[in-house]
């Protein structure tokens, strides 16, 4: 046994992860030797300031943050319950989860449900309409993707003769609203996409467009 | 309230109180300052009721929230990376670093352990990230290897050699500077 062992050996001598025979030999070198004890003793001291600096660092919360906290996180957490992405429901009516609702002037009015169960709204030619799709998320998240596709006929406002839109968006932890003020051109109407993607998950939102 | 969601929030309580304390220590040795862990602290909490069917089923509550948290800490490491700024900035201020010690009423005692512990926080600034974060995990608060192994994913061989360099630093510091070699 030579003082180098020690170096090499000295954080599983420690930590008391050595075979006893190799333990008990490193020990018998170390009560003979000067040297070894002085670097035994010092690692000893690095151990206890160590120990003495997860308490005197450590700060404290106050009081009431644990409760605080925890009656924060069920009060605005939405559970996921498996799914990324949990939708809210109007009346709890649409069972795909989505919620939209047309603004028309001064009042708020749910679209009426098609008997395909795609929520469906009618429009007036040539009559801006908006359209908010709403959901939550159990997190926030950044970098989602929406894309649109819209209905033969009908466009987003300031995004004249496309029919696919695509943006990017972040979401916030809860409910978020996405308006779309939509411009029936003409009197086709059909199916409108939204389709929001995160990190492989994704949700398409369907809503039939009827024009009159 | 539906007596569901009473219940729900009730059994999200019981699970995780006990596990607070723990998990409010390993916020702070992961971000470094009280502002940045407490809110490390709340986004876990919040992730974990949106996860509670999970949450419920598994074995060790107290590992699944510490490994949570360590990679939303990953995943956010550039909002949390603030937090070492900051603190590196705070502990230049007078009266912003250590100053007091509990327990001991030897003052002579006291103001050793006091010295030491402040070179001792000098010395872990000067670590990385990762040699940092798994010597204040096991030699201050007390993680077996194997829990740091299911927290950070990490595998054994390279924590144990994490640690074993850690501490060589550490050595080579407070040795160069008498710290750690006084008798």
């Amino acid at each position: 046994m030579t003082c180098t062992q020690l170096t090499e050996k000295l954080d599983d001598y420690v930590d008391d992860l050595m075979d006893q025979a190799a333990s008990a030999t490193l020990a018998a070198h170390i009560e003979g030797c000067d040297d070894c004890q002085h670097v035994l003793a010092s690692e000893h001291r690095l151990r206890e300031s160590l120990t003495d600096y997860g308490e005197s660092t450590m700060p404290q919360p106050d009081a009431a943050f644990f409760d605080r906290t925890l009656a924060k996180a069920t009060r605005s957490g939405t559970r996921r319950q498996r799914n990324r992405w949990v939708m809210t429901g109007v009346g709890g009516t649409i069972a795909a989860g989505l919620a939209l609702w047309m603004l028309g002037g001064m009042f708020l009015k749910t679209p009426d449900i098609a008997e395909s169960g795609i929520p469906a709204i009618a429009m007036t030619l040539e009559e801006p309409r908006t359209l908010n799709l709403v959901f939550s998320s159990a997190s926030a998240l950044a970098n989602a993707t929406m894309t649109v596709v819209l209905p033969q006929g009908v466009e987003v406002e300031g995004f004249a003769g496309q029919r696919e839109i695509t943006w990017m968006t972040s979401l916030t932890e809860g409910k978020n609203v996405l308006p779309l003020t939509l411009i029936a051109t003409s009197p086709h109407g059909g199916e409108l996409m939204a389709t929001l993607r995160h990190e492989g998950d994704d949700r398409t939102f369907r809503v039939r467009v009827t024009v009159i | 309230m539906s007596p569901v969601d009473h219940n729900q929030r009730a059994s999200f309580d019981a699970l995780l109180r006990p596990h607070l304390d723990r998990l409010y220590r390993f916020a702070y040795r992961l971000a470094g300052s009280k502002p940045e862990a407490e809110d490390l602290f709340q986004d876990v909490l919040l992730k974990a009721f949106a996860r509670l069917d999970d949450l419920l089923e598994v074995g060790e509550p107290g590992s699944w929230l510490c490994r949570v948290m360590y990679n939303h800490f990953i995943d956010n490491r550039r909002r949390f990376a603030r937090a070492r700024l900051v603190s590196v900035e705070e502990s230049q201020l007078p009266g912003q670093s250590v100053d007091s010690l509990p327990g001991d009423l030897d003052p002579v005692r006291d103001a050793e352990r006091l010295e030491n512990i402040m070179r001792l926080e000098q010395a872990l600034a000067v670590l990385s990230d990762e040699h940092r974060l798994v010597v204040l995990l096991h030699d201050t608060e007390g993680y077996k290897l194997e829990e740091i192994h299911q927290i950070t994913g990490d595998p054994l061989g390279t924590i144990k050699s994490r640690l074993h360099r850690a501490r060589a630093r550490l050595r080579e510091i407070l040795g160069a500077d008498g710290t750690n070699a006084r008798p």
